[in-house]
């Protein structure tokens, strides 16, 4: 029994580190700019996507705000390194603590919440911060910032001729992403966060402190989240409020653990590995002119999803006990 | 006497104008197996849940293990050893049902392997071993009523608090309850239940309380409590406690 146990744990660890191995080595084939664009992009949803899966999947608090947290991270580091010359890398970590305070301070009255409630309260309270940035001079207000390029290096983490630094550290923030999540699903906050979703009253008597554990998944996927959105200003070297703090950012993170399997190690991974070069290629192809044919297909792959896999996509490959069936 | 581990003193609830406990007191000894019986509506379900710590009481004081623990979240009380079952289950439906019983065992420690051994060991101990890896939501119902017990029991408690769980269940099922109950008790913990099916509760317990309308009616041998006239009229009606 137990053994089984740590043999699947070990199984998903090969499986990662085969997959990691095997990202790494792509760029290696595929010179083409545009395909690099899309599978940085697709490391840097799996990351994000996991991270949200922390407190939405697994401690089941279903956050539509996280837009904040990602906004907060592009914006700490570079207002940071545009007005004080600090180096993103310290912006980031920066970001992701401002980030999880703020996750926490605002854990602190919405957690008493429930339910649809809680999703209404992070929908509202992302944009109260997308309101904030739009007004504050400061920091660019609608304008936005650019972030000025002082040439190529690692340790500004600015690169102008090649995509491949970014495509490496996507892939490290998702494999790091990946691990944290892996570690703490066998670790008494995993247990907690799924006892918490599944029934509060049951784990508070079970002696789960819900409210420290919720406040504990918040933080820790908030800091997550915000490295991801220090990583994006960097990559695309230009934020305003709208193109790093609106709605469909929240909406990007939780589409692809949904459609993979809400609350798995594989789920987020999976469902961006098939949505983002969905996205990405759709409006590619279809954007533009026809504006909105990429969304339709978009919206159609989810629903037909929902309707065929209610438990994600996770589930074609489930070796856990299925939700239906024989018991082993 | 000893200072009992469980002791209510003097507690009421009120819900608006509803007065739910009043002025009750009752007394649980280390060791113990008592039951908490009385009718539909009497207020065991309510001093039940002040016990656990869903809510804290309206006035009077509760005590365990000597200390002070009225207003102490039921988490906390968790940790100072008290568990307690549902009476509607609440299985974490999602959760395999070693998964279940772990999260109880990690109130005591938080290396995984140790957790993970000590709910094995109280699945075979309720006679859900060979159930481990099966999702919660695919037992049947009196196997939950098993796991609620096995999640309580992997907190370690001293007291456990155990609500309508033989309640619902075939015959056979709750002979089978009865025997876990009385398992249970051989490893030093001390039982209080609620029930308010008489003939399966009173051959099990040491000691019954009977609440009626919110107060104490009668404390004793359940022998004692069977026939006491109150009791009868409490349950059957006046008509009834005469003719007896």
């Amino acid at each position: 029994m137990d053994t089984t146990f740590a043999q699947s744990r070990r199984r998903d660890l090969i499986l990662a580190i085969f997959l990691a191995a095997l990202a790494a080595v792509v760029p290696f084939f595929v010179k083409d700019v545009n395909i690099q664009n899309i599978m940085v992009l697709t490391l840097m949803w799996a990351a994000l996507s996991q991270s949200w899966n922390i407190l939405s999947g697994y401690c089941g608090q279903i956050s539509l705000g996280h837009a904040l947290y990602f906004g907060l991270g592009a914006y700490t580091t570079t207002l940071l390194f545009t007005k004080f010359g600090v180096l993103p890398w310290f912006g980031m970590v920066a970001g992701g603590t401002i980030s999880a305070l703020i996750a926490l301070g605002l854990g602190y009255p919405t957690f008493r919440l429930r339910g649809h409630y809680f999703v209404i309260a992070t929908i509202v309270i992302a944009e109260i911060g997308l309101l904030l940035f739009h007004n504050w001079d400061y920091a660019g207000a609608a304008l936005g910032i650019d972030v000025p390029v002082r040439g190529d290096s690692w340790a500004k983490f600015q690169f102008t001729r090649s995509k491949l630094p970014y495509y490496y550290f996507a892939l490290v923030f998702c494999c790091v992403a990946w691990l944290v999540t892996w570690k703490l699903e066998n670790s008494k906050w995993g247990f907690w966060w799924r006892a918490v979703k599944d029934n509060p009253d049951a784990a508070e008597s079970l002696g789960v402190v819900v409210f420290n554990s919720k406040m504990g998944a918040a933080a820790i996927s908030a800091f997550m989240t915000a490295i991801g959105g220090a990583f994006y200003a960097q990559y695309v070297s230009y934020i305003d409020p709208d193109s790093v703090m609106t709605f469909q950012f929240s909406l990007l993170m939780a589409l692809p653990a949904v459609l993979g399997g809400i609350g798995t190690l594989w789920g987020p991974v999976l469902g961006a590995v098939i949505l983002i070069p969905l996205t990405e290629l759709t409006r590619n192809y279809l954007g533009g002119s026809g504006r909105g044919v990429d969304l339709i297909l978009y919206g159609a792959v989810i629903v037909l999803i929902s309707l065929a896999r209610p438990e994600g996509l996770i589930g074609l490959f489930s070796r856990k006990p299925a939700s239906k069936g024989v018991p082993q | 006497m000893t200072t009992p581990l469980l002791e209510t003193r003097g507690v009421w609830q009120r819900f608006g104008g509803l007065i739910a406990n009043s002025d009750v007191s009752i007394s649980v000894g280390a060791g113990e197996i008592v039951g908490l019986i009385g009718p539909n509506g009497a207020g065991k379900s309510t001093l039940f849940n002040l016990i656990a710590g869903v809510l804290p009481p309206t006035q009077g004081s509760i005590w365990f293990n000597g200390e002070d623990v009225t207003r102490m979240p039921a988490a906390e009380r968790c940790q100072r050893g008290i568990a307690r079952t549902f009476q509607v289950v609440k299985s974490f439906e999602t959760m395999t049902v070693i998964d279940n019983v772990i999260v109880g065992a990690l109130v005591r420690t938080t290396v995984m392997r140790d957790a993970r051994r000590k709910a094995q060991e109280v699945l075979e101990f309720c006679g859900l071993g060979a159930r481990a890896n099966v999702l919660a939501s695919q037992l049947i119902p009196s196997e939950k009523r098993r796991l609620e017990v096995a999640r309580a029991l992997a907190t370690e408690p001293k007291l456990l608090l155990l609500d309508e769980c033989l309640t619902g269940l075939t015959p056979l099922e709750a002979q089978s309850g009865v025997a876990l109950v009385r398992k249970v008790r051989e490893t030093g913990v001390t039982v209080l239940m609620v029930e308010h099916v008489m003939e399966i509760v009173m051959p099990l317990v040491d000691r019954a309380i009977v609440l009626n309308l919110g107060k104490v009616l009668v404390e004793g041998k359940p022998t004692d409590v069977v026939r006491h006239p109150e009791v009868i009229s409490a349950y059957l009606g006046d008509r009834h406690a005469i003719s007896a």
